[in-house]
């Protein structure tokens, strides 16, 4: 053992335990990316989406953005406000579309419109998917103060979205 | 000019001959250079210019539907439902915005978008002022406006004359009630307005706000008097709206041009005969002359209303046309409502025909026109109606078509039952006069089914015209179509339909023998099929049925015939009727092909219950061909009795 660690374990032995001491960070770092990948599951039938597939590292290599608006470039207004809004319509249209994206929200602004878009089950009627999208579209634009486009796809079942299993 | 004349004297004269004759020449072409005026672009006229390149395209739903296979309507009913939820889905929003619009109050735009702040409430306790009156009046919101009002006259405060005016204006022209909001257009759309083109009910609110403004008006002015007199005849309070005429009269009151149109439209509702109608419009049209009024395209419209269910066709009939040369001397232009009234007059369903259709569409064709009259939009349905009905011309009916698609009178169309009936009547037209193939390839595989879809009787009319023509291979297609609208359950379609895959068997080719059988066993399947909540089902009739196992034996397909042969068999009392013989004389073919006896004995059995005479002759042959053994002959005759005793 050296001086200076037995300096460190006297200092930590002999102290009363409600002192607070800074210490350097003596081993190695263990701050490894974990955002935006799954862990392998032991059966190996855990549903991945292609977007979900691909880690973050792979954004604008094998994936885009999900929301593509002009307020971070330079000149760009309403950065924060703008980040907001979208938090706010991807949590009110997967809350009203119960269930039914299978694919993540896509939000696109052109001057003065929104368009929103993304990939629908059918579980539910024709019927009931226009009353959605009138109720959406005008409430966000009520709430948003700007015309709302909603562009969805519809898909035959969730499996027809699943990249890979893992 | 300097430098040009330095250098022509460097270089000597001949130069200046040329220079000299160049300047001559100059000299002599008198070009003024004509700048064109500026032409003041607005912010959307490329687009629009753009957009006029663009026509319908036939191949996609409309443009309001959402795109997507899955959410474009195919049927009538379907592309009526959509619009309708979508647009309800827009209310279902309105009505949460109403219910907490303290949630709203956000604004995010500068300066301010009116439409997206959450709309004002007016109560009884309102803070209100005479702004707040105008605003309302100029927005035309009748009933926020009779709130306020109320509140404002509870407070005594004083509202100017105008602004009555205004407001006694507005309630007159809407009856007291709001209209149906712009916003919502899909509803206006698909509104089926009311049928009845004459007499309409008295809907007039008696006592009501209207009401009360004018009689506690003092002194009534002459703008009062017209506004409480056209709303009346509007509305069709025609004993009030005459005795204020009268009154008005008395005293002397100057009224405009609008109310005599709004009384002469109601002459019919006044008097009850011919002449009486007559005179009365007369005296009516008097009375402007001498009040130096000068006529307007509303009192053409109003004169032309009226004869055209005034009675006595023949003297109506003058009058139009008198009405018509009178105007045009006047410089007034006749709109598309003014063309609509003179066709209703002249093509009577029971009367000599006439072929005014012919000039009124030379006059108007190749021409935009702009809605100038509310009745504007009955014109191309009608003129649709009598090129089938009345004259059965398909040229016609092309250049009404072409005049619609002209430009932008497509909006001239009016709502969606009449885009429909239109379409129905140019559909039915075209099906009876052309030719088969270029009936589909022209007009029915370009309309159908985005543009229109055929209701029971068109359909029923364009499967005649394939049956006749014996066009067996658009059937396919059609059954699909008729699946699609939902029609597949209506007898005398499905009737047809078979009649036609029965009757042409000489036409059809191995494929089209395939899919007859799949269709036909499609009828079959759908038939006994009962689904949950579904309340058409067709009951297939003997006959029916019959002509379903022709179409299956013809394809070689035994275990369906048999099925159909066991329904039929085993359900004898609930259906009706009894099949053709021919059919089962098929069947027992089949079965000797495919050497069941068993099946074929059936068949027979069925045919004696029936009391065919040939179940005889079916039997020897049956036995003929199989030569059946002892076990097979008892049964058979049993059924037939001994008829073997020959073979």
């Amino acid at each position: 053992m050296s001086l200076v660690q037995i300096r460190n374990i006297s200092l930590l032995s002999l102290k009363p335990q409600f002192s607070i001491s800074r210490l350097l960070h003596t081993s190695s770092a263990c701050q490894k990316s974990q955002s935006g990948r799954y862990r392998i599951t032991a059966k190996r039938d855990f549903p991945l989406t292609y977007e979900m597939a691909n880690p973050p590292h792979q954004i604008a290599h094998r994936k885009t953005w999900n929301s593509w608006n002009t307020s971070n470039l330079e000149g760009g207004l309403r950065s924060s406000e703008t980040a907001i809004e979208d938090m706010f319509i991807r949590k009110f249209v997967t809350g009203t579309w119960h269930a039914l994206f299978v694919s993540e929200i896509i939000i696109k602004r052109q001057h003065n419109i929104i368009r929103v878009a993304g990939i629908i089950r059918r579980s539910i009627g024709a019927r009931k998917i226009y009353f959605l999208i009138g109720y959406t579209e005008e409430l966000l634009s009520f709430w948003l103060q700007c015309p709302v486009k909603l562009e969805l796809q519809t898909v035959a079942d969730r499996s027809d979205v699943i990249f890979k299993y893992i | 000019m300097m430098n040009i004349s330095k250098t022509l004297l460097r270089r000597g004269l001949p130069q200046a001959n040329i220079t000299s004759n160049i300047l001559l020449s100059t000299a002599t072409i008198d070009d003024k250079i004509e700048i064109p005026k500026r032409i003041p672009r607005g912010p959307t006229d490329i687009l629009r210019a753009l957009e006029s390149t663009v026509g319908r395209d036939p191949t996609a739903a409309h443009y309001k539907y959402h795109d997507d296979p899955y959410l474009i309507p195919l049927s009538s009913s379907g592309k009526r439902i959509f619009a309708m939820a979508q647009e309800a889905g827009r209310k279902a929003a309105h009505w949460v915005r109403q219910e907490h619009a303290d949630l709203f109050q956000h604004r995010e735009a500068d300066p301010v978008i009116e439409a997206f702040v959450p709309p004002m409430v007016y109560t009884e306790e309102s803070e209100v002022a005479v702004a707040d009156l105008e605003k309302l009046i100029e927005m035309r919101q009748v009933v926020d406006s009779a709130v306020v009002y109320r509140v404002l006259k509870e407070k005594n405060v004083e509202v100017a004359q105008e602004l009555e005016q205004g407001l006694l204006e507005l309630l007159c022209y809407q009856n007291c009630e709001d209209g149906v909001s712009e916003e919502f257009v899909e509803e206006r759309w698909f509104r089926q307005a009311s049928k009845g083109k004459e007499f309409v009910k008295k809907t007039w609110k008696d006592g009501d706000l209207a009401e009360q403004i004018f009689t506690k008006m003092t002194p009534k002015t002459p703008e009062s008097y017209c506004a409480i007199i056209q709303g009346m005849s509007k509305y069709r309070q025609m004993d009030r709206a005459v005795q204020l005429f009268e009154e008005a009269q008395k005293s002397n009151i100057p009224l405009n041009t609008n109310t005599y149109n709004s009384l002469i439209q109601s002459v019919n509702m006044i008097k009850e005969n011919f002449d009486m109608r007559w005179s009365l419009l007369a005296d009516f049209l008097t009375q402007m002359k001498n009040s130096n009024l000068k006529p307007n395209l509303g009192t053409l419209n109003a004169i032309l209303y009226a004869l055209s269910f005034m009675g006595n066709p023949k003297r109506a009939k003058e009058y139009v046309l008198q009405t018509l040369a009178e105007f045009k001397n006047l410089g007034i232009e006749p709109s598309l409502g003014s063309w609509y009234y003179v066709i209703l007059t002249f093509c009577k369903e029971r009367g000599p025909v006439s072929t005014i259709l012919h000039d009124i569409i030379n006059h108007l064709e190749d021409k935009e026109h702009q809605i100038r009259d509310l009745k504007d939009t009955h014109f191309f349905v009608t003129a649709m109606e009598m090129a089938r009905h009345h004259l059965n011309d398909v040229a016609l009916a092309r250049r009404i078509d072409k005049l619609l698609n002209y430009g932008d009178n497509y909006n001239l169309i009016g709502d969606s039952y009449k885009e429909s009936v239109y379409f129905r009547h140019y559909f039915a037209l075209l099906c009876d006069n052309l030719p088969l193939e270029e009936f589909m390839n022209d007009v029915y595989f370009k309309l159908v089914p985005h543009i229109y879809v055929p209701e029971v009787g068109i359909m029923a009319e364009v499967l005649n015209q394939v049956d006749v023509n014996g066009a067996v291979e658009y059937i396919p297609k059609l059954w699909s179509d008729l699946i699609v609208f939902d029609q597949s359950h209506r007898e005398n379609l499905v009737d047809c339909i078979l009649n036609t895959m029965v009757n042409n068997e000489q036409l059809v080719t191995p494929e089209l023998t395939e899919s007859f059988a799949k269709i036909a066993w499609d009828i079959y399947s759908r038939s006994i099929n009962e689904e949950e909540g579904r309340v058409h089902r067709l009951n297939l009739t003997g006959d029916l049925l019959g002509k379903i196992l022709i179409l299956l034996v013809r394809q070689k397909d035994f275990e369906k015939a048999c099925k159909v042969m066991d329904r039929l068999d085993k359900n004898q009392q609930t259906i009706a009727g009894v099949p053709k013989i021919e059919a089962l004389a098929l069947f027992v073919d089949l079965c000797i092909e495919e050497k069941v006896p068993s099946r074929g004995i059936d068949c027979i059995q069925y045919c004696t219950d029936c009391g065919f005479p040939e179940a005889n002759s079916l039997a020897v042959r049956l036995h003929k061909e199989l030569n059946l053994d002892e076990v097979f002959l008892e049964r058979l005759t049993k059924v037939v009795g001994d008829v073997f005793s020959t073979s």
